[in-house]
């Protein structure tokens, strides 16, 4: 990217310069619109900008400049353009002056100015300054704001700020100390979290000890939600419900695990002792855990029948309870699920990766790499390593130079594999590093669909179709050198062969 | 005649590290290499791997930790097809084993990245609905993660519905333990918990293991589905959530009908309220080795991508699993070649042809998996396929995932 710090406008009010030379892409400084005065701002999506709009491309440093409009009488500097104007009304300029060009106003649309970038190209252009500005900065920028409370980094101002707002408010704790962000993780992992057994099996043992002392006065039947005990007005007939049972009722068959196995030992043999297991390890954390809830509750009279009060929490109905036990910080269910929903933002996400550019970017390498036979592969791997900057001093393993030797006797050994006449031109390829090697590779090899199927890229150089004929032959051969008669399709089928999909390309670095 | 052009090139620093377009290199390398391994030519394969083991370190970047994984899976092929080869190539150290999860573990572990519960939101939502007003619930879970995807089911059912079901019945099968993740308790225990977690929401629960393997299509499981049918005002409910691929298809059994159609025909004559298909976007089926491993290549860049920023610890167990995976693609053959992955387009295929019409997924079910996605990194995304009626996980705009409800037609 060019370093002088420049724009392209000239309109007042905007830093100027001489020249103009850091502009991209200036051919699509389309035909003057004619926009009426009033004309309704319409947002495009985003990436897709008004074709008729005038393309702006800043340079980083301009981008990110605080202080980009000037006032041309002070001197003074403003992050934004309508307070430069305000500032302006304060010199008392006469009435002409104060106008601004009574050009029309073109609509400015802003590229990224980060090459491999998508918003780099003009097609994808994001039609709002405070939109590039952000979008460079949080893609391309250093993430200078930290969040206090977790660990998450952001490189713009407001993004941090509006993360700061919504980070620790809403928690979800499990009584075994995990706090969880969202809320079917904590749903999850609640439904297999021992403290949830323990929880059941204190309250089981609570309710075995209530049903003993209470009398027939209680006309009320419990039920338990999350491990609580909710009055529940109406009595409900639940001939299956396991709890509220006389206090002869064996643990065990609250649990009404069928294993239909074909093999019988293991039948009875599990049942008793899986659910009786979980019993077992309530009873020595029963204690410790009743203490630590009467703690946190607000004295009460302490009689059987109030040892349940705690409890009892808001509970409107079955499921917006909000309890101690479970620490929820938050309305659970309806509510939290409503604003899930109304947070989402349309997620334009897809366009960020699907980048024309990267693809003619690494069709070269790609395209370098596609119709290479092993040996040349392995070649190039030597040669790769020796084209980089290579410090004389560097030591070389014994083994890798053994190796390469011997590599290279190989290849002039099989005297198939080298042509004389094609030979220097062979390695002159590789010396040269030369990219102009390649040419078509923009067949689908249908056999699979992945990702966003692209049309390949065409690399074509005039050098390109003299070298491909005897690049062919050779393969060839050495195809019919290794085989033993096998026909290597994979090799032998010349520069059509697709070696990779440019949708691929886009993930990778 | 090239003989000093050659030495000149044998000065090697130590490796460099590779740029993302050097992805390409090391593909064209691992594709070169399967050709001379299958083709028993041992010399260049040797080399092949010798270069590989050289330019991606096992404690590289994540396309060279990918590529190593593909090494391994080579080297594994190759020393099974030539054992005389296992002398001289041992440079790579072994690999990590696979973790064994406590249920806890795993619950964290399914939500590393929305991989899995992007599936799981979109079912949940679809089955919840189908459910509405049945007196008995019950659901087949054929899932890989052992029944993560029940609790928040349960949830649903318990706060959601104007009247959740007086009977939740869930069905598993019990060779889930054939690939990983691996669970450290036994079913009975998991489904104790279920049961008990149930409970706890007021829901009465059955929890059911019914001993059938993939390998046959499930016939045992279907077997019993049709011996016990559903009882009036049952609602049959089929969750298969990565699990389907494991049943042979044409290219294992070659014959017209696989016990992949034949599973799916079965399972449409249960008559079930709902289906629920959610799979990998990839196809691994390919006979052909270097195709093969060009999709497994093409496809499997992207969990190591996802997880590239992550914490060592999870991030070796996830990409164990992947390697795992990676192995049964590349080094395996016949029957031991669990991992055959078909398109969507496939399996779109395969669920028309077994009577099985697509029902599009809620509005709010979209808007909880995008309010998903925003707490996960930058790269996820997702497509709604108004075609097809399928949600589509994207990772970079690269499918990854899809999510599709059926009924019976």
């Amino acid at each position: 990217m060019i370093a002088e710090d420049q724009t392209i406008s000239s309109s007042r009010g905007y830093v100027h310069s001489s020249s103009t030379t850091d502009l991209v892409d200036h051919h699509h400084h389309e035909h003057e619109s004619l926009n009426p005065p009033l004309v309704k701002k319409k947002r495009n999506l985003p990436g897709n900008p008004d074709p008729e709009a005038e393309v702006i491309a800043l340079s980083p440093k301009t981008l990110m400049a605080t202080n980009r409009f000037l006032c041309e009488i002070c001197g003074k500097g403003f992050q934004r353009d309508q307070n430069l104007q305000l500032h302006r009304r304060g010199h008392n300029l006469p009435w002409k002056l104060k106008q601004r060009t009574s050009k029309e106003v073109r609509k400015r649309v802003y590229v990224c100015p980060e090459k491999s970038c998508v918003h780099h190209h003009p097609t994808r252009a994001l039609g709002d300054l405070t939109g590039i500005k952000k979008h460079f900065c949080r893609k391309h920028g250093e993430k200078k704001w930290k969040c206090e409370k977790c660990a998450k980094r952001y490189a713009v101002q407001s993004d941090w700020k509006a993360h700061s707002k919504t980070c620790g408010t809403r928690e979800y704790r499990c009584d075994c100390g995990t706090i969880f962000s969202r809320r079917d993780s904590f749903i999850t992992h609640r439904a297999f979290c021992d403290a949830l057994a323990e929880e059941t099996a204190r309250l089981n043992a609570a309710s075995h000890l209530k049903s003993l002392a209470a009398t027939a006065g209680s006309n009320l039947n419990y039920h338990y939600l999350m491990g609580t005990l909710i009055p529940s007005p109406s009595p409900q007939p639940s001939p299956s419900f396991p709890f509220g049972p006389p206090p002869s009722q064996h643990h065990h068959n609250h649990f009404p695990i069928t294993t239909t196995t074909f093999d019988h030992h293991h039948q009875d043999a599990m049942k008793p002792a899986s659910s009786l297991s979980l019993w077992m390890g309530g009873n020595i954390n029963h204690h410790h855990e009743q203490v630590n809830i009467e703690d946190r509750i607000a004295p009460q009279p302490h009689s059987p029948q109030e040892d349940y009060n705690w409890v009892f929490g808001n509970a409107n109905n079955r499921g917006e309870l909000i309890t101690t036990s479970d620490s929820l910080i938050t309305h659970e269910n309806n509510i939290s699920i409503k604003e899930n929903a109304n947070a989402a933002t349309s997620l334009s996400v897809p366009s960020l990766f699907s980048s024309v550019d990267q693809i003619s970017q690494d069709a070269s390498a790609a395209a370098t790499a596609a119709n290479m036979s092993a040996t040349a592969l392995l070649q190039k791997a030597a040669q790769m390593g020796a084209t980089s900057s290579t410090p004389p001093t560097t030591t070389i393993t014994t083994d890798q130079s053994a190796f390469l030797q011997s590599f290279a006797s190989k290849i002039s050994d099989q005297g198939q594999i080298i042509e004389d006449g094609g030979s220097d031109k062979f390695f002159a390829l590789f010396g040269s590093n030369s990219v102009g090697l390649m040419s078509n590779n923009n067949n689908n090899n249908g056999l699979h669909e992945i990702g966003n199927p692209r049309s390949g890229v065409t690399v074509v150089s005039g050098i390109d179709e003299l070298q491909n004929y005897p690049w062919k032959r050779r393969r060839v051969e050495i195809g019919d050198a290794g085989g033993g008669g096998q026909t290597r399709d994979f090799l032998g089928v010349g520069v059509q062969q697709t070696m990779c999909r440019s949708s691929s390309i886009n993930g990778w670095g | 005649m090239t003989k000093t052009r050659i030495r000149n090139l044998t000065r090697l620093p130590s490796p460099k590290p590779l740029r993302g377009g050097d992805a390409n290199f090391m593909e064209q390398l691992l594709l070169h290499c399967a050709t001379a391994i299958d083709s028993n030519d041992a010399a260049l394969a040797h080399q092949i791997l010798w270069v590989l083991n050289n330019t991606a370190p096992p404690d590289g970047d994540s396309t060279q930790r990918l590529t190593t994984a593909f090494l391994r899976a080579l080297l594994s092929r190759a020393v099974s097809k030539t054992p005389t080869l296992s002398s001289t190539i041992s440079f790579l150290p072994p690999a990590d084993e696979l973790h064994r999860f406590s249920v806890v573990e795993l619950a964290a572990f399914v939500d590393l990245t929305p991989w899995h519960r992007f599936g799981f939101i979109a079912a949940n939502a679809a089955i919840l609905t189908a459910v509405e007003g049945y007196s008995t619930v019950h659901i087949v879970d054929l899932s890989l993660t052992h029944c993560m995807q029940i609790p928040t089911l349960i949830d649903a059912m318990a706060s959601r519905l104007n009247k959740p079901p007086p009977l939740l019945k869930l069905t598993v099968v019990s060779s889930s333990d054939n690939f990983p993740p691996f669970i450290n308790i036994s079913y009975e225990e998991l489904g104790s918990k279920l049961v008990n977690f149930a409970t706890t929401r007021n829901i009465t629960m059955e929890f059911t293991i019914i001993p059938s393997t993939y390998s046959d299509g499930f016939s045992s499981l279907l077997q019993q589905l049709r011996v016990y049918p559903s009882s009036f005002n049952e609602a049959l409910v089929v969750n298969c959530h990565m699990m389907l691929r494991y049943i042979p298809d044409e290219t294992l059994t070659s014959s017209s009908s696989s016990l992949r159609t034949v599973f799916l025909k079965q399972l449409r004559s249960l008559n079930p309220r709902i289906v629920t298909l959610i799979e990998e976007d990839v196809d691994l089926t390919s006979g052909n080795l270097v195709n093969r491993l060009r999709s497994a290549f093409n496809y499997f860049w992207i969990p190591f991508d996802t997880t590239d920023t992550f914490m060592s610890e999870q991030r070796r167990w996830y990409e164990a699993e992947i390697s795992w995976k990676i192995e049964s693609v590349v080094a395996k053959e016949g029957a031991e070649r669990v991992e055959r992955s078909e398109t969507k387009r496939r399996w779109f295929e395969r669920m028309r042809e077994a009577e099985f019409g697509g029902v599009r997924v809620k509005e709010e079910a979209v808007a909880d998996v995008k309010a998903m996605l925003e707490e996960h990194a930058v790269g996820w995304g997702m497509k709604k396929e108004d075609d097809d009626n399928s949600l589509v996980l994207t990772w970079k705009g690269h499918s990854v995932v899809f999510a599709t409800v059926w009924i019976p037609i």
